[in-house]
């Protein structure tokens, strides 16, 4: 089955919107509930971010989103080094203002919004999959 | 992101109009930490349907450096989809939010 959406893009700040402007539109395509075009942007910013502020030496991050049982299923990928984004620790969600810390919050999302994320590293690339319920 | 700045009562107000995300962190950033130099801010968030994890980071500085001066920092008009994304990063309960810019001035 061909993807319903992909894009593959060089990573860049700039890029990341772009990202985002292609999602949107998708999302209207797909009549998506509000809510769930909301969480398939974060998550896809989120990992498109990660490489385009962080992943030296990548020469692009690509997104494929088709429609799966239960909801959509995405796939990220870039050619960056090695990243797990599961592996990063949650931030604590309870604390106060005082000592909350400023990042993590993208694995975050990740975790709480999707089912069954999963990364691989494989002939060079990362590749996270993980699949987005369609209830809003 | 288009950013106007007025004012309600004492405090200065950011009316944000547009994606809150990795692209536009960086310029909202800047102002509203400017702002907050000069007093209290309330952020108008009725015009953005869209924060990502880089827009509660520079929400989260602002309210850090709100606290050290002292002055006040508070979000209004948060869109439903904005709304999960404050409850779901726990923000709701660290950054004041308001129906109105009045009850946000009021405090």
């Amino acid at each position: 089955m061909e993807p319903a959406f992909h894009l593959r893009l060089a990573p860049s700040p700039g890029n990341v919107a772009t990202l985002l402007d292609a999602l949107e539109a998708y999302a209207e395509a797909s009549a998506l509930p509000p809510a769930v075009a909301m969480r398939l942007a974060l998550i896809a910013e989120e990992l498109a971010a990660n490489v385009a502020m962080h992943a030296t030496g990548a020469s692009f991050f690509a997104l494929s989103v088709r429609p799966a049982e239960g909801g959509l299923e995405l796939a990220i990928e870039d050619d960056g080094p090695a990243f797990d984004p599961l592996g990063a620790a949650a931030p604590d969600t309870a604390a106060p203002l005082e000592t909350r810390e400023v990042g993590g919050l993208g694995v975050h999302f990740l975790r709480e919004m999707t089912r069954a994320p999963r990364y691989e590293r494989r002939e060079g690339r990362n590749r996270l999959v993980c699949t987005l319920p369609l209830e809003a | 992101m288009e950013i106007t700045e007025t004012t309600e009562g004492a405090m200065g107000v950011a009316v944000l109009d547009g994606r809150l995300d990795t692209a536009t962190a960086p310029a909202t950033e800047a102002k509203l930490l400017a702002m907050l130099e000069k007093g209290g801010v309330i952020a108008d968030l009725s015009a953005v349907r869209y924060v990502s994890s880089a827009g509660l980071r520079v929400l989260l500085k602002a309210a850090k450096q709100a606290k050290a001066a002292g002055r006040g920092f508070s979000v209004v008009g948060l869109q439903p989809a904005v709304r999960e994304v404050f409850e779901i990063s726990g923000f709701d309960k660290i950054i004041p939010a308001f129906d109105s810019r009045a009850a946000a001035a009021a405090g």
